[in-house]
């Protein structure tokens, strides 16, 4: 068999047609989210020498055999696993930045040194009734403050779990989506273009999933993916599994897949995760300093006597920052005076011994401990989540300049393809040429 | 090779100009509120400190407060004890001229009727009420200091006073009670100066034997106002240390002043010019963006 000139270069300039196809579609998605560069795979066409032909030039031109996808499975990977980190990273500093601010903009420790500054300017005059009412004014506060600090707290707490909660539901959609890609993959043609956007579609849904919880991938032949998170099988052909949240009592989460419980290491449910253990923990200390500023006020109340000679009574009721309230609203009833001193008495003893026994007791320094010992959690959050940032960053675009799109490449194939296609149709003219020479022979 | 995708040449750009103008706009609000912290994990541990330094200027305020107070009665104090002092010294005078003899028995008794007045003002003088309307020697009773009933003066005040904390741990006692201005001993008897002005009243009033009476109260009237003037000098010593503790309230506050305004406070001079610094960068990058992203292989192609 010999060669046809006309039907190589029609092969050349279908081939050269493809290839600008192909590069224009690389430049159309030059901004696209998950989009991988494709390029053109060509293979000569010709036939082996047969019997008695053995020098016979036996050429067929051109063919594309396949769509290739520059993916490097193991850029991938990393830009899954430092977005897990980065994510979790993310959730866990925004949950702690609202921790911060809502104990620091409720107000409890400027509330706790007013409490203290409105009784020391009390032991100036113990039976004046406006520095006494002013006491009392600044006790309320603290008592409202700290029921500010629980609520605004609490409040974080149902954030972070509403976002864990959206979180869970939208890995579920995108679990049930990666079987369905699964399914397709194992239809679809190896080199084919609808491989190539179905693998796009399933390395988005991947790093999508990894921004949610750790995962751990294997990969099929046909490009089909197996997923599992925390050691727990989600995703495996076409099944994907049913990830699923519980609020323990003390308002922290625990993580189920297909009822097996799972702890993640990454992603945001991970961040969110700690964020509320952080707050958990925030919030039973701010109980405690309630509770001990409660106790230590009313103790010292009951070893002392109010303005009219009566025993002190409680000045705080209740429990908890939460529950923490002024039991008496007279600013008389504060007992200033020792036990058994007549009624009207000037003896401050008792209100020293309230201001040294808030002292000693350390409720300012112990606000102001709670204060530091989250703001420097938050300090050292935001130092790990701008390091893991930085690395998430440069895997991503350490992965978009191996695997994205670059304008002046296209810019240069596109002039390589073009010349290509119209050498191909030089090559026909000349075949036509060719032809019209043997045809004038004869006249 | 290395090559640059489009993607990767634009993503790094926008987090490299993105990064510098979080920088540029940190610093503008450092400058703008003149504070370096705007939350305490900015800076944990001078967060703490300053928090702190708040509480510690709170209380010294109230000290302060207090510390007036205080200076305000003990100036009350004084000035009674002054008046307190000329009685006494008019109660002599008035003494010396009874003892003498050649006094007959109406002017002894006139100068008894000015006696027995000068002992209701010294009453009135130790019932006097300090800035708060408390007694003023009456210790921490809520009534008057003293009473008198049946021509007797007793005191009806508490044996002590409180004292007010002046902070660093140092109080001061604000007023003196009655017993330690009037009370004290004549040849081993204790008596105060209502019971001495009283006595010599009634005895140039024809109760008694007016000369030896005189002559009894002469020295009473001495120990009362050695007395007196001992008083006086224990508020001076008072007042000067209230004027002690607030000089060293004000260094204090001067020194937690400053160190506050070097933990949180923004240095101004340092803060403009990283800012200066940020910005050029920031400029710099901007315009070799623009440079860089014109440079597209297609704007050749014709």
């Amino acid at each position: 068999m010999a060669s046809d000139l006309l039907s190589i270069a029609a092969s050349g300039a279908r081939a050269a047609r493809s290839a600008l196809d192909v590069t224009a579609q690389n430049i159309a998605n030059a901004s696209s989210e998950g989009y991988v560069r494709r390029s053109v795979r060509m293979e000569e066409v010709s036939s082996a020498g047969g019997l008695l032909r053995s020098n016979d030039i036996s050429l067929s031109g051109v063919r594309i055999s396949g769509i290739h996808r520059n993916a490097d499975m193991f850029r991938q990977a990393e830009l899954r696993r430092t977005n897990s980190d980065v994510t979790r990273a993310e959730a866990e500093l925004r949950g702690l930045q609202n921790v911060e601010s809502a104990i620091e903009q409720a107000g409890v420790y400027p509330a706790i040194v007013e409490f203290e500054a409105a009784l020391q300017q009390l032991t100036s005059n113990p039976t004046d009734s406006s520095l006494r009412a002013a006491a009392m004014a600044s006790a309320d506060t603290l008592a409202r403050k700290f029921n500010i600090a629980a609520g605004s707290l609490d409040a974080v707490g149902e954030g972070l779990r509403f976002e864990a909660d959206a979180a869970v539901g939208e890995a579920n959609i995108i679990g049930s989506e990666l079987a369905r890609v699964n399914l397709r993959l194992a239809r679809a043609g190896d080199g084919s273009s609808d491989q190539a956007s179905l693998l796009d579609q399933r390395d988005a849904l991947l790093e999508r999933l990894s921004g949610i919880v750790d995962i751990s991938t294997s990969f099929a032949v046909d490009g089909g993916v197996m997923v599992s998170a925390g050691g727990q099988t989600f995703v495996t052909g076409g099944a994907s599994g049913v990830l699923s949240m519980a609020t323990l009592t003390d308002g922290t989460l625990a993580f189920e897949i297909n009822g097996a419980s799972i702890t993640p290491a990454g992603g945001s449910l991970a961040g969110s995760a700690l964020a509320l253990t952080e707050t958990a923990n925030t919030r039973a200390r701010l109980d405690t300093l309630a509770d001990g500023i409660a106790a230590t006020v009313n103790t010292v109340q009951a070893n002392g006597s109010a303005i009219d000679g009566t025993a002190g009574q409680p000045l705080f009721a209740g429990t908890g920052a939460s529950g923490m309230r002024l039991a008496i609203t007279s600013g008389d009833a504060l007992a200033t005076a020792p036990a058994g001193a007549p009624a009207g008495s000037l003896d401050g003893s008792n209100l020293a011994a309230l201001r040294q026994a808030l002292d000693a007791s350390g409720a300012a320094s112990g606000m102001n401990n709670l204060l530091f010992d989250v703001s420097s959690q938050v300090a050292g959050r935001t130092v790990t989540y701008e390091a893991l940032d930085a690395i998430a960053a440069s895997a991503r675009i350490s992965l978009e300049q191996q695997a994205g799109v670059d304008l002046d490449t296209e810019a240069a194939n596109l002039m390589r393809f073009q010349q290509a296609f119209q050498a191909s149709g030089r090559a026909m003219q000349v075949a036509s040429d060719i032809f019209n020479t043997l045809m004038g022979i004869g006249r | 090779m290395i090559s640059l995708s489009t993607g990767a040449f634009y993503g790094r750009a926008t987090r490299q100009i993105g990064s510098l103008r979080s920088r540029a706009d940190e610093l503008q609000q450092q400058i703008g509120s003149g504070e370096r912290l705007s939350r305490s994990s900015d800076d944990p541990v001078a967060a703490a400190r300053m928090r702190m330094l708040t509480r510690g200027q709170r209380l010294a305020d109230v000290d302060q407060r207090n510390s007036d107070l205080a200076q305000n009665d003990l100036k009350l104090t004084d000035n009674a004890l002054g008046s307190i002092a000329n009685v006494i010294i008019r109660a002599k005078e008035l003494a010396i001229q009874a003892a003498s003899a050649t006094l007959g028995a109406d002017q002894q008794a006139s100068i008894g009727i000015e006696i027995a007045s000068l002992q209701q003002s010294l009453l009135f003088t130790a019932n006097s009420r300090d800035g708060a309307g408390h007694a003023l020697f009456g210790g921490e009773t809520s009534g008057a200091a003293y009473e008198m009933s049946g021509g007797v003066v007793s005191y009806l005040g508490t044996a002590g006073t409180e004292p007010v904390p002046l902070g660093e741990g140092q109080s001061v006692t604000p007023s003196l009670t009655g017993p330690e201005v009037f009370n004290f001993e004549v040849g081993g008897v204790p008596t105060d100066l209502f019971a001495v002005l009283g006595t010599l009243a009634a005895a140039l009033q024809g109760a008694g034997d007016p000369v030896a009476a005189s002559r009894d109260a002469m020295t009473a009237l001495d120990t009362g106002l050695e007395k007196v003037t001992a008083a006086q000098t224990v508020v001076g010593a008072r007042l000067s240390w209230i004027e002690l503790m607030d000089q060293r309230r004000e260094a204090t506050g001067e020194l937690v002043a400053a160190e506050q305004a070097d933990i949180g406070g923004a240095d101004l001079a340092t803060t403009m010019t990283r800012l200066q610094e940020v910005m050029t960068v920031l400029e710099a990058s901007q315009a070799s963006f623009v440079r860089l992203s014109q440079l597209s292989l297609f704007s050749m192609l014709r």
